[in-house]
């Protein structure tokens, strides 16, 4: 069997509230050329865009100002990306082939909804794949906004990595609560520092505690504790019978099921299965390589809260074997 | 994607990614989907049938409602319709604790 072959573009999502450094972090990683690959696109919910003057240094960009691209500018969104997948086709310029996009968000968009988006594209599903969403979270406002403002919470729950900004404006001990809080929100996410859109280390946050966040607009307070938990698919349980059982899970359980991502062996090929609340973006399939990607096969972790760590994977067991676990 | 045939297809439903390539694979793992769902849906009142010559699983409850689905997305939210009640897997009798009402 020939090795199934990954050709679509990755994209990655950039989010993060208002003023929480996203394009500077942006500018910093297209300045140290490790976007060349990219086409960026920036959407600004202002009509007049000011990011793109910022970014100058891309060769590949796009704006998409007046509106945010979660709400209503999602239309232009689909068919700028269509757009950029449709020059990708044939182009043979001597520049390094589009491999990736950038999207960054505007302060105000749910990255959520867009993966949403894009994932029931009939066009789009054949050229992207979403492979990271980064989230950019203000170190001296970022507390607040937790506890203000439900879509910066929102923006923080489905991130795959958190990106600390301007740590050097925060005195150690904000920091130890604003990242255990991030901590305790998104338990899964990689959290890391950055100072001007370079990489920083944080001060050790392990024995720094959260704050006690009020519920929000829909979003609970700190009720039953969000944690994540390594679920290990051994011999006994095949492809078929796992995504029976998570699609199930995903539709009784997505409120409360925020995170779900690992690598599965299947038929296939090796998946990278992720889930946004109920959203599951179509799975990139991974080279057949050794472990340089540092992923462990058959291992899912499922980020949630309401349930014991051990039901998923006895109920997981019963899907496969059609009787309980003993 | 043609417009009025819809070819070619998206690539399906997350659920059928890790499906193999061949035909038979994918016939195969049709069968071994029903096989999951047959040892799930019957103790919520349901059951299911895939022809494999069509798309789509035929979803049935006990007084003869049906209803076609295209993927288990569409199953759940149709099950949970036409039973009134969600099918969670992180019921008592999926994790082999005892039922809340017999205790």
């Amino acid at each position: 069997m020939p090795e199934p072959i990954e050709g679509r573009m990755k994209l990655t999502v950039l989010g993060g509230f208002l003023g929480s450094g996203k394009t500077t972090w942006l500018r910093h990683q297209l300045h140290h050329g490790m976007l060349k690959d990219a086409f960026v696109v920036v959407n600004e919910a202002a009509d007049v865009p000011v990011d793109d003057l910022l970014l100058g240094k891309s060769t590949r960009l796009a704006v998409l100002a007046g509106g945010c691209a979660c709400c209503e500018k999602i239309e232009t969104l689909l068919h700028l990306l269509r757009v950029i997948a449709d020059g990708r086709v044939g182009d043979d310029a001597p520049r390094p082939r589009l491999e990736r996009i950038v999207l960054e968000t505007s302060g105000l968009a749910d990255p959520g909804r867009i993966v949403e988006a894009i994932r029931s594209d009939p066009v789009l599903v054949h050229h992207i794949v979403v492979s990271e969403i980064v989230v950019a979270v203000d170190a001296v406002h970022g507390l607040d906004q937790l506890r203000s403002e439900p879509l910066g919470r929102r923006q923080v729950e489905v991130a795959d990595r958190l990106v600390v900004t301007k740590i050097d404006e925060a005195a150690d001990a904000a920091l130890g609560k604003l990242s255990a809080t991030l901590r305790e929100l998104n338990p899964g996410a990689d959290i890391s520092g950055a100072v001007r859109g370079s990489a920083q280390p944080l001060p050790d946050f392990a024995a720094a505690t959260a704050e006690a966040l009020p519920a929000l607009g829909g979003l609970a307070a700190a009720g039953p504790r969000i944690f994540a938990t390594k679920l290990i698919i051994d011999e006994s349980v095949d492809w078929t019978a796992f995504s029976v059982w998570l699609s199930a899970l995903l539709h009784a359980r997505g409120d409360d099921v925020m995170r779900v991502k690992g690598v599965v062996r299947t038929p296939a090929g090796r998946l990278l299965l992720q889930s946004v609340r109920r959203i599951v973006p179509s799975p990139e399939i991974l080279p057949e390589s050794d472990d340089a990607d540092g992923r462990e096969d058959n291992a899912v972790v499922v980020i949630g809260r309401g349930y014991e760590a051990q039901d998923l994977s006895r109920s997981l067991r019963y899907f496969a074997s059609g009787s309980p676990a003993p | 994607m043609c417009a009025t045939c819809g070819f070619p297809a998206a690539p399906g439903h997350w659920t059928e990614a890790g499906f193999g390539p061949s035909p038979h694979e994918r016939v195969r793992a049709r069968f071994r989907r029903m096989q999951v769902l047959q040892s799930i849906l019957p103790a919520f009142g349901f059951s299911a049938h895939d022809s494999i010559q069509t798309p789509g699983i035929v979803l049935a409850n006990l007084t003869g409602s049906q209803v076609i689905v295209a993927d288990l997305a569409e199953l759940w939210t149709a099950a949970e319709r036409l039973g009134r009640q969600r099918i969670d897997p992180l019921d008592p009798r999926f994790i082999g604790a005892p039922a809340v009402d017999a205790a």
